[in-house]
């Protein structure tokens, strides 16, 4: 059981609010992501689930308990963070076991549940080593193990994997994803990678200056953004936004238009414009090309190999029923 | 290889030099301490010269290891010493840690703990034995008499009188006397020695991780946990250091020992080897001998006892 609820939870620091009142609601054995750009509040806000940080006013309630003024330990949660925060001077199995001795657990059982993590972590043969001795994405293990034994009713992952490489980062990725299917756990995961809050996420939650812009599983997110923001920032590559005529046209103020929602054309199209920077990535190739009157490129995602030059002219039309419209507020227009 | 021949031959003065700046002293002690060498001998005046001829084999260690005061300078040694090294590090470990938290006017106190670390070794024993530890004039000799008049004064007041009435009057020590002279010397040289251990472990402290102590927090470990499992083993290695310089520095000490009581009682073996130095040059090697000995035993036996009790 795990059913977080934030009611009106608001956080300053001195006279900076970097949190205003928010009310967030996770369910039980949702994998909720929090997701934005650096300096959003996503960290802060976990911290204060956590109970790392004291709310400044509003409540937060854990299976509906009011634990905004319960310590840490108390609340039943287990946090990984993003430095890992593995204690140095003791051996996986003792830093794995840490919790429960804390809780002055019986040293059999603790031998069991240790083992027992290991196992499903792939830890067993390191046990006996210290955290200097293992590789990152070990590390990333040990630091789930001594969350997991804990059998909390909530996991908090502070950015987990933005100390790893590109390629161990897409396996712990699915390492995790793997783990709250098989816990079945509520999680709440911080990211500022919309591309780990999409595949990972059942919740979506955007911030952007403490403020949550939208909440919403990642299709939602994607195909409906309630704003320019949460447009700009869920999916990859970034939406394009443009204004000016298409958009007045169409009767918005900012049109949007996703890179694979755009129809590419050598003799016509809506927009003209010419090839600047393609990238091949073999699936895909992204064009970016310039419009007249456009400050900054758009980018268009064509499927497969696809030959255009630098410099060559082309015409672009978006996909009519795929277009977002933006007010003049930057909210959508539905 | 031809290339490694010139750095190593541009390293040699310097070797060199740092090889006899070590090896003769070294060996003089050793040859001394194995010939009859004394400064003034009328009966045998060939002794007054360093000679071969007067080997006396280990004559010397024998004479020294026989003697009752060698080895009460040797307890006293240690007893200094050791005294010096928990005293400092538990001192220095608890008010490092606790001027870790920021709190108003950190700085200032931070820089005043730091201080009597300044104060010259001869000036502090001076200070320490007369205007702190004496018995009449000293701070030490203020309070307890200002104590006594103040029962005596009380004794008749009414009420509270019966209470007063019980107390016996009270008697100064006297940190001069056999009996108590090492332990002054033991208070005068950790207060001075203390701020050299808050000063390594105060930046030791800085370095700790914080999120490892948040996570320690979200464990459910209490303070005492997180300092037990988490602080203190970060601390193994400067507590380490800071013993092994400190023993080194100890083992020597002098000066106080002159101020406090001019070795009356509490001889320390520097101090014993200097009384020999006077005339009998012979033993006084032998006995400086036994001292290098000493000196790394202990260190051997107080690396080993703090690494393994630390690092768990």
């Amino acid at each position: 059981m795990g059913r977080i609820q934030l009611k009106g939870v608001q956080k300053k620091f001195g006279d900076v609010e970097v949190i205003p009142p928010l009310d967030l609601t996770i369910e039980d054995g949702e994998f909720a992501v929090f997701v934005g750009p650096s300096g959003c509040g996503k960290s802060t806000l976990l911290r204060l689930i956590a109970g790392l940080e004291e709310t400044t006013s509003g409540t937060v309630e854990i299976n509906g308990e009011d634990v905004t003024m319960a310590s840490p330990s108390s609340r039943g949660l287990a946090m990984v963070f993003q430095s890992y925060a593995l204690y140095p001077h003791m051996t996986v199995r003792k830093n794995i076991a840490f919790p429960l001795r804390m809780e002055k657990m019986d040293p059999a059982e603790i031998e069991k549940r240790v083992a027992v993590a290991a196992k499903s972590l792939n830890l067993t043969d390191y046990l006996d080593r210290k955290p200097g001795q293992l590789s990152g994405g070990q590390r990333q293990r040990v630091a789930i193990g001594r969350a997991i034994v804990r059998e909390p009713s909530a996991f908090l992952f502070d950015e987990p994997l933005s100390n790893l490489d590109a390629a161990l980062r897409v396996g712990m990725r699915l390492e995790i994803s793997e783990l709250h299917k098989r816990l079945q756990n509520t999680m709440i995961y911080v990211t500022h990678d919309q591309v780990e809050a999409m595949t990972m996420a059942d919740k979506i939650v955007v911030l952007q200056a403490g403020v949550i812009e939208q909440v919403g599983s990642p299709l939602e997110l994607y195909n409906a953004p309630r704003n320019k923001f949460v447009g700009g920032f869920i999916g990859s590559p970034k939406m394009n936004q443009i204004e000016g005529e298409a958009a007045t046209k169409r009767g918005c103020t900012t049109l949007g238009m996703r890179p694979e929602h755009i129809n590419m054309s050598p003799d016509s199209g809506e927009f003209k414009g010419t090839i600047g920077v393609a990238e091949q990535l073999g699936s895909d190739t992204f064009f970016h090309v310039h419009i007249e009157g456009q400050e900054e490129t758009v980018t268009v995602r064509q499927e497969g190999q696809v030959n255009y030059k630098y410099g060559d002219t082309i015409y672009l039309t978006p996909v009519e029923d795929r277009v977002h419209k933006f007010g003049p507020d930057g909210l959508r227009i539905a | 290889m031809a290339n490694r021949t010139i750095p190593r031959l541009l390293q040699t003065p310097a070797v060199i030099l740092l090889l006899f700046w070590m090896l003769i002293p070294l060996g003089m002690t050793l040859f001394f301490s194995f010939i009859r060498y004394v400064l003034n001998n009328l009966r045998n005046p060939h002794w007054t010269t360093p000679s071969i001829e007067n080997w006396r084999g280990f004559g010397n260690y024998q004479f020294v290891w026989g003697q009752d005061s060698f080895w009460l300078a040797m307890k006293n040694s240690l007893v200094i010493v050791t005294s010096i090294l928990f005293l400092t590090v538990i001192l220095g470990v608890v008010i490092a840690v606790l001027i870790n938290r920021s709190f108003p006017g950190r700085g200032i106190v931070r820089v005043l703990l730091i201080s009597p670390f300044f104060v010259m070794p001869a000036v502090n024993a001076v200070l320490w034995i007369n205007m702190i530890l004496d018995p009449v004039l000293g701070l030490q000799g203020l309070a307890v008499s200002g104590i006594n008049d103040l029962s005596a004064g009380l004794k008749d007041a009414p009420l509270i009188g019966w209470f007063f009435s019980l107390w016996p009057e009270l008697e100064p020590i006297s940190f001069r006397a056999t009996q108590t002279s090492s332990i002054a010397v033991i208070m005068m040289v950790v207060w001075q020695w203390t701020p050299f251990a808050i000063l390594i472990f105060m930046t030791s402290l800085q370095s700790e991780d914080q999120q490892q102590k948040e996570a320690a927090v979200l464990d459910g470990a209490s303070t005492w946990s997180q300092f037990r499992f988490l602080t203190l083993p970060h601390l193994g290695r400067p507590i380490a250091i800071v013993v092994m310089i400190q023993a080194i520095f100890h083992l020597s000490l002098y000066a106080e020992i002159e101020i406090v009581s001019r070795g009356n009682g509490n001889k320390n073996l520097p101090y014993y080897i200097g009384e020999l130095v006077n005339n009998n040059i012979g033993a006084a090697s032998a006995a400086g001998i036994f001292a290098v000995i000493l000196a790394n035993i202990v260190a051997i036996f107080l690396l080993r006892m703090v690494g393994k009790t630390l690092m768990e």
